[in-house]
């Protein structure tokens, strides 16, 4: 409902602004006659999906001995079939531009059926050893799986997915950013750096993928999960190290280079990133200086309010007080 | 509000339906441009990540001045709680010039010096009551809550903040909740105000930002209303403690005797809040259908939500699996079969709602969806040579299947 909305259309119908033939379906809109539920309706569905598979994990943990391992993999893998039948019977031809999606359920009835076969798989990796390994190859398995399903369905959900899996096989989740595993010290160092390392890959190589997919025009509209995913795992990486000063080095000049780049073709919340993370490497490397807390305040006041500075000076440099000014 | 800021905001709201209406390709970029220089802007404003990046620096400047200067103060208690009370006011000052004279909206930095200036005021009165002059907690807390409640809502009123008038309201509960009927007030007020709030969230006459101060307003108070009447809360008798009392009996000792027959979890209170708990957010949704109203359709929803999950702990339904999988098997069926319905009626809408997007804005609809699903499907990262027993759970965040955790 918006009073000044309906107040104004009027207005722009005379002024020749609205076509006149579209009018009466905004006023009904704009007076909350016509409301659409279509965003609701797939947070309702996500939340579904949630749910289910929550109970199926519960369901294989506590009845393992009851059922047995063939049993509950089988109907596992008939539910997972179920859902991917429907999909494939609805699914659209393939294209390797963005195609929209059939009906409001497919991208939530696609990730159900990834996320059982994901069960799955886990299940038969553990019970029945297949495929028998000491890593968790069923991380990968639905990493693979989840990316062909992304691309063939055009599911940026799936897409996701497949990437957190990939990571998660590699050790990494974002999660753990702020845990022990990748702040880890004493014993745990050798894990943090493993943490580390194979964070700042991980964040490289999907930044790199989707850089690739965008250059190439392959499902280009994947590009910005991916490289959104790639540069907070990769900045993540290097800033769960900043206990060492070359650490806050390192983030200092990632995090400058992307906000560089990310100016220069005016990806903002990636520009946002690379301030935050340069600003806190330099935060890190300047702390040494600081012999009491008096001075370490005294730098956040001062450095702070120059950043503010120069930010409004990029932001008008930028030329975006038109198009950028007001977002909905 | 100023007239000027009331303009500015009613200008902005034709400007972003004119956006929405050229994204969905009812107009196109000249019609744009005419409604733009139609309802033009005068106010400062920035991107949502600026603004974002504005606030956050904002905060961390004036802390660490605050910070330094403090310090300066050694542990002078007196001298920091002044120092408080003037930055405060100060800020508040701030972010008067910052809306009026400098036309500021939505520029990330009047919102931060607001709500510091508001915390920092709130600080110094913490100060002031329970140290400087001695005021116990009972006494203190509410009057506390009372200056917090005002504090926000006249930040609401003068500047347009909904949050401030979720959290003024918040606060007003919580000083109620001392009142010997606390939670009776809570019921009383939620039950007298609600038309009224909602009237005034469609009011032509309001400014943009009061009419959704309203509405924050009525939701908050719905939430106090929901606490109040909410079988768990009677039980553990929350609003009691919220109210700094000694819950006592969740009902009298006469109905309590182990012995009655109307034992605490067969008393006409206990069954009466039962019932309200299933009414509460039934009420909620049919008024949220019947004014075609999104956020109280969502309130209603979430607190559906929540007295299915407290039925389940009340009568105990188990196993834990079945009503998981079989809660969401239905959730999903009943979502699928709300959709087929709506789709199926004239011209894909009934009773004026629709599962078709409408003006939705895809690509932020979709970025919010991927950035949900990288947060809640997350699978549990293994390290290097981990051993990994079966363990089931369905995921970390509940819903990721088996991602991770076997």
């Amino acid at each position: 409902m918006n009073p000044d909305v309906v107040l104004a259309i009027p207005t722009l119908v005379e002024s020749g602004a609205l076509p006149p033939a579209a009018a009466p379906r905004l006023l009904r809109i704009a007076r909350g006659e016509l409301v659409s539920v279509h965003a609701e309706l797939r947070a309702l569905l996500y939340a579904g999906v949630l749910l289910l598979t929550g109970g199926v994990g519960l369901l294989v943990r506590q009845n393992l001995d009851r059922i047995g391992p063939v049993a509950i993999a089988t109907v596992l893998g008939l539910a997972a079939a179920a859902a991917l039948a429907w999909v494939a019977r609805v699914a659209p031809p393939f294209s390797w531009q963005e195609v929209a999606s059939p009906n409001l359920a497919f991208d939530y009835i696609l990730l159900l059926g990834i996320l059982l076969v994901a069960a799955d798989l886990a299940y038969c990796e553990v019970q029945l050893g297949l495929p028998a390994s000491h890593r968790a190859w069923h991380l990968l398995i639905v990493a693979a799986l989840a990316g062909l399903a992304a691309f063939r369905c055009d599911s940026r959900v799936a897409f996701s997915l497949s990437l957190t899996s990939f990571a998660a096989w590699r050790g990494v989740a974002l999660a753990d950013a702020a845990t022990s595993r990748a702040w880890g010290a004493g014993a745990r160092e050798d894990a943090a750096g493993a943490w580390r390392w194979n964070a700042i890959a991980c964040g490289i190589l999907f930044a790199g993928l989707g850089l690739a997919l965008a250059h190439w025009r392959r499902k280009a509209h994947f590009e910005p999960v991916a490289v959104h995913l790639g540069c907070l795992l990769a900045l993540g990486g290097i800033a769960s190290g900043i206990a060492d000063p070359a650490w806050g080095a390192a983030l200092l000049l990632a995090g400058a280079a992307l906000a560089g780049v990310a100016y220069r073709t005016r990806r903002f919340p990636l520009f946002a990133y690379g301030v935050v993370a340069a600003y806190a490497g330099l935060t890190r490397l300047l702390a040494g200086l600081f012999h009491d807390a008096a001075l370490g305040c005294l730098w956040l006041g001062v450095s702070s309010a120059l950043m503010i500075a120069g930010l409004l000076a990029v932001y008008r440099r930028m030329g975006q007080m038109g198009r950028m000014k007001e977002p909905a | 509000m100023t007239p000027a800021l009331d303009l500015a905001d009613r200008a902005a709201a034709v400007r972003a339906a004119a956006r929405s209406w050229r994204r969905a390709g009812i107009i196109d970029d000249a019609a744009l441009a005419a409604v733009e220089s139609g309802f033009p802007d005068d106010r400062v404003r920035a991107g949502r990540v600026f603004r974002v990046l504005l606030f956050l620096f904002t905060v961390v400047a004036v802390s660490g001045v605050l910070g330094f200067l403090a310090s300066g103060l050694g542990g002078h208690e007196q001298a920091q709680a002044a120092l408080a009370a003037v930055a405060g006011v100060a800020l508040l000052a701030l972010t008067e010039l910052q809306v009026g004279a400098l036309r500021r909206r939505q520029g990330g930095t009047e919102a931060a010096t607001s709500l510091l200036g508001i915390g920092l005021l709130l600080a110094a009165a913490a100060w002031f009551l329970l140290a400087a002059r001695s005021m116990d907690a009972a006494a203190g807390v509410p009057a506390l809550c009372a200056l917090a409640a005002a504090l926000a809502g006249a930040a609401a009123w003068r500047w347009g903040y909904p949050l401030y008038a979720a959290l003024g309201t918040a606060a007003a509960l919580v000083a109620l909740a001392h009142l010997p009927a606390g939670r009776a007030v809570w019921i009383a007020l939620a039950l007298a105000a609600a038309p009224a709030l909602l009237r005034l969230s469609e009011s032509p006459r309001l400014p943009p930002a009061h009419r959704s101060s309203a509405m924050a307003v009525l939701l908050a108070a719905l939430g106090g209303l929901y606490l109040a009447v909410h079988v768990g809360s009677w039980d553990e008798r929350i609003v009691e403690r919220i109210g700094g009392r000694d819950p006592g009996p969740a009902s009298p000792a006469w109905l309590s005797s182990p012995s009655s027959p109307l034992s605490p979890h067969g008393s006409l209170p206990w069954w009466l809040a039962m019932a309200a708990t299933a009414l509460v957010p039934v009420l909620v949704l049919a008024a949220g259908l019947r004014r075609r109203r999104l956020p109280l359709l969502l309130a209603g929803a979430v607190a559906a939500v929540v007295s299915l999950a407290t039925f389940q702990h009340y009568l105990r339904l188990e196993p834990a699996w079945l009503v998981l999988t079989g809660g969401g098997a239905l959730w999903i069926a009943v979502v699928l079969g709300l959709w087929r319905y709506l789709d199926s009626g004239p011209a894909g809408e009934r009773r004026g709602f629709t599962a078709a997007p409408l003006l939705t804005d895809a690509r932020r609809q979709a970025a919010l969806e991927v950035g949900v699903a990288v947060l809640t499907l997350q699978p549990e990262a293994r390290g290097a040579g981990d051993e990994h027993p079966f363990e089931g759970g369905g995921g970390r965040s509940g819903g990721a299947g088996a991602t991770g955790e076997f």
